[in-house]
């Protein structure tokens, strides 16, 4: 669960994003849109405690804004995680993928099946043998969802997951990601630009423009309403 | 003006694009495929960057041999292209000796003049890439090749720099997933898989009525504002090492895929499918 009042993202003095309200229950897709430098990424960095914010900010029951690292790298190593647009690069590019796994679970004291963890996400347990250089920008991917759900995370946080992907495979990841909030309650709170993308998955889709939130749609969506965003955009 | 002729492409000792004939023709070419496919280690190729293994790249007929000229020519506008973290990007754009104001410049490419004091980090990912493409732009090349140009960028932006490619005299060979993106800008593509040319064809016709089932697989992937999610197969994205790649995906693979289809004419089209003519 994440929930958020009152928050405003700054660099220095530049207020970079000012979100007033926005709550993402389990089972929940949010979607944040907006143009790039609209401030969707830094809102994503604050709800993590990775940039400078005000405001209150509630993850999985920790107080975000106001918690010490050691709380902050627990709640982000386990119960809340971060999916990247190009996971591989985060990847240690010396270790296997079930080493690195295998090591994040201990780190965090976690017992759980990295095989059963890589099924739910459709990766063939196999490529725990490789090397991040080895597997497809896809693969990696889901092995980021893999690496969070083997962790019990409970909520994702992604930032443009799927656009280093061509659709094919876009289209798998999302299945993986529609399939994991309806059987493990995840939520799920998604930065894209891909304004169709979002429309056909997310139950709320925040419009951000200049650091602020301009609208927020709520699904079913009307093409009328969809096609405004545009507008809202421009 | 160039041409891959049989290129075969290898890092060490593995090869990744095989035996690849692709030339780039007036009206902007498309380079459409999945992650991994060999796009950007093709496009390498065509900047002089990676040598074939076998076969040849041709620039005006004549293999590439003066890089000098060329180099000025044929610019890159990469995917993840890095600009000095240290420069502000005015000065990035300067350095390139553009031909016009580098304000100008930049209000081309979208961006308001007044960040040409920013380093690059203090830019949104969008912004930088825009910055990146004002730099390939400002020596006027001939030839751009642009390896995944707007793919970072929201659609309003997404549509500005399109705008701006299109009204552009300069030749393009342009990489992307976005197939919205290809039918706008080329007016030919080319669809890759594994390393191969798969299908090649007039952009428009290619994407109505495609007939190699990956590229079929890949258009009726493109979400619909407001429509339902994307269809999945839950299969492992995996290749075929012999026969044809695609065969452990393809819905319509039959025995006979386990040998490897040869592309073949089909009036203006090249498929790469035993299956072609059926579709
Ligand atoms: N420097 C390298 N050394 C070894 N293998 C590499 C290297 N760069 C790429 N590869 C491999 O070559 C193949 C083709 O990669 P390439 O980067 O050309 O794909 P792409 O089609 O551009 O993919 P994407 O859409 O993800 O950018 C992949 O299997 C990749 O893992
Ligand atoms: S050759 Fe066979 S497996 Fe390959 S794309 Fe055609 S029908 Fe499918
Ligand atoms: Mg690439």
């Amino acid at each position: 669960m994440i929930e958020v009042s009152d928050l405003e993202v700054r660099y220095g003095t530049h207020v970079a994003a000012s979100v007033p309200a926005l709550t993402v229950r389990p089972g929940e897709c949010v979607a944040i849109v907006g143009e790039s430098g609209s401030g969707k990424s830094s809102t994503l960095m604050a709800l993590l405690g990775l940039a400078e914010a005000s405001g209150n900010v509630t993850i999985c029951g920790v107080d975000v804004l106001r918690a010490g690292p050691r709380e902050l790298r627990r709640l982000r190593g386990s119960k809340a995680a971060l999916v990247m647009q190009s996971p591989q690069a985060a990847l240690p590019p010396t270790t296997r993928l079930g080493a690195f796994m295998r090591r994040a679970l201990k780190l965090h004291g976690v017992r759980a099946s990295m095989e059963e963890a890589m099924r739910a996400v459709l990766l063939d347990p196999a490529l725990l043998r490789r090397y991040p250089h080895e597997i497809s920008g896809g693969q990696a991917q889901r092995f980021a969802i893999a690496l969070a759900i083997a962790l019990g995370a409970e909520v994702i946080l992604a930032d443009e997951p799927t656009s280093a992907l061509d659709v094919t495979v876009q289209a798998e990841v999302i299945a993986v990601l529609q399939r994991l909030r309806a059987e493990r309650d995840l939520a799920v709170l998604m930065v894209s630009h891909d304004l169709a993308l979002v429309s056909t998955i997310a139950d709320r889709i925040v419009v951000m423009k200049d650091g602020q939130v301009v609208g927020t749609l709520t699904h079913p969506y009307t093409r009328q309403e969809l096609e405004a965003v545009f507008g809202a955009q421009g | 003006m160039l041409k891959a002729e049989n290129v075969t492409l290898a890092y060490g000792r593995t090869p990744v694009v095989h035996d690849v004939t692709l030339e780039i023709t007036p009206g902007g070419v498309g380079l459409i495929g999945e992650s991994g496919s060999g796009k950007t280690t093709l496009a390498r190729a065509f900047l002089g960057l990676l040598k074939p293994v076998k076969g040849v790249i041709l620039y005006g007929g004549r293999p590439l041999t003066d890089l000098r000229a060329f180099r000025r020519e044929v610019q890159p506008v990469f995917q993840a292209e890095s600009l000095d973290p240290r420069m502000r990007v005015g000065r990035s754009i300067a350095e390139a000796r553009p031909a016009m104001p580098v304000a100008s410049l930049m209000e081309a490419v979208g961006l308001d003049p007044a960040l040409a004091g920013r380093r690059p980090h203090e830019l949104s990912g969008g912004q930088r890439q825009r910055v990146v493409i004002a730099r390939a732009l400002a020596v006027e090349p001939r030839l751009l090749i642009l390896d995944e140009p707007t793919s970072a960028l929201d659609v309003t932006v997404q549509a500005r720099i399109l705008e701006l490619l299109a009204g552009l005299e300069t030749e393009r060979l342009l990489i992307t997933h976005n197939l919205a993106v290809v039918s706008r800008l080329c007016r030919t593509s080319h669809v890759l898989f594994a390393g191969r040319v798969v299908e090649s064809g007039p952009t428009a016709e290619l994407l109505a009525r495609p007939m190699h089932p990956y590229t079929r697989a890949l258009r009726e992937a493109v979400p619909e504002l407001g429509g339902s999610p994307p269809a999945a197969t839950g299969a492992e994205p995996v290749t075929a090492a012999t026969g044809c790649a695609y065969r452990l995906r393809c819905p319509l693979a039959v025995p006979a895929c386990e040998e490897r289809p040869e592309p073949v004419a089909i009036g203006d089209r090249r498929v790469a499918c035993h299956r072609a003519t059926e579709l």
